[in-house]
């Protein structure tokens, strides 16, 4: 396997993750991850497989108290992720990715941002298919889930 | 004239208009070797590594980035080699906070963000043109602000099998004589690569 490989393989997981999350589709989010995967967000963390899909079936209503349009109603919430520095070592790899999220929470709907940060991965190949080990979302709109101060490629790197 | 004839004339006379431009103003379309994705995977991750690097204040890590005698150019100058390169971003990187700040005057939290890149790759040479966008937590209350925004215009070289920056020029679209274009950036980095051929 060449790391281009790897790496796509990777991008397109991470792309899947992302459409699961905004569309509320806890299976396909859930099986993203490993059996034994575990979830760090700012909400908690959900350890395997099973209790990230739960976590995910409460998105819709967790996510719509916290991002509303102007009329009150659930905004619609979009995650973009952006540059990606991706390590792979044999079936393990690891990932700092930066993302950040907008809405239509805007005045009279209009496009509004309300926070970026980074991904924090770690990720194992699992019968030819990549999946998340462990995800860390730190935001930096966040006290306590703010990433740094050191840069995280280096502590990807040391692993 | 009835209406549909005149909009199938019109149909006909932009067909003629964009068959002659295409024969005309055809760009060369590049051809992608056996190990592009290779390449294109490989200057990708640097390209996020660059930009981990400077948000993270990581001088170490920034200037490996570049080929030992590599090139940075943006507003502050040019500066060749990775110990002038240091000097340079750590002197721009201390004064930035004059620009980007949180409500309470402390050096807001500024992100550097890449968008699509057109890469081209020739042997041990590649160009890159890549949209970037800055942002930061500088808006009203702290909150979420997107900045400035502009292209890397890059050429890379491959040395010992790894990927570096060889030159990378810093243009912004809200800084008077550091704008990019008019013409499109793509073309230029076409025909440097077409040059390098001969």
């Amino acid at each position: 396997m060449s790391y281009a490989t790897d790496r796509a393989e990777i991008e397109d997981l991470m792309a899947r993750y992302l459409f699961a999350m905004d569309y509320h589709d806890a299976d396909a989010y859930a099986e993203c991850f490993t059996e034994d995967g575990e979830l760090d967000w700012a909400m908690g963390v959900a350890r395997g497989r099973e209790a990230i899909r739960a976590e995910a079936l409460s998105f819709r209503e967790r996510i719509g108290e916290i991002f509303k349009d102007s009329s009150g109603a659930p905004a619609r919430l979009r995650h973009a992720v952006c540059h990606k520095a991706i390590r792979v070592e044999g079936d393990r790899a690891w990932n700092t990715g930066f993302w950040f999220e907008m809405t239509n929470g805007g005045p009279d709907g209009s496009i509004l941002l309300p926070s970026f940060g980074v991904y924090e991965d770690e990720l194992a190949r699992v019968e030819g298919r990549w999946l998340f080990k462990r995800r860390k979302i730190c935001n930096e709109f966040l006290p306590g889930r703010q990433s740094g101060p050191a840069n995280p490629v280096r502590a990807m790197d040391a692993a | 004239m009835p209406r549909f004839v005149a909009r199938a004339a019109l149909a006909a006379a932009i067909l003629t208009t964009t068959g002659a431009l295409s024969m005309t103003a055809h760009a060369k379309q590049p051809t992608y070797g056996k190990t592009y994705a290779e390449d294109r995977a490989e200057i990708e991750d640097l390209m996020a590594r660059y930009l981990f690097a400077i948000d993270y204040f990581d001088w170490d890590s920034y200037v490996e980035t570049f080929a030992p005698d590599g090139e940075l150019t943006f507003a502050s100058g040019t500066s060749k080699g990775r110990d002038a390169i240091r000097a340079a971003v750590t002197s721009f990187s201390s004064r930035i906070g004059q620009f980007y700040h949180t409500e309470d005057g402390k050096p807001a939290k500024l992100r550097h963000v890449v968008l699509q890149s057109s890469i081209r790759v020739e042997g041990n040479r590649a160009w890159g043109r890549t949209l970037w966008v800055e942002m930061a937590n500088h808006g009203p209350g702290d909150t979420m602000k997107m900045g400035t925004y502009g292209i890397y215009e890059d050429q890379f070289s491959k040395i010992g099998g790894h990927w570096f920056i060889q030159k990378r020029n810093v243009l912004n679209e809200f800084l008077k004589g550091r704008n990019s274009g008019p013409n499109n950036p793509v073309r230029d980095m076409d025909a440097l690569a077409e040059a390098s051929k001969k």
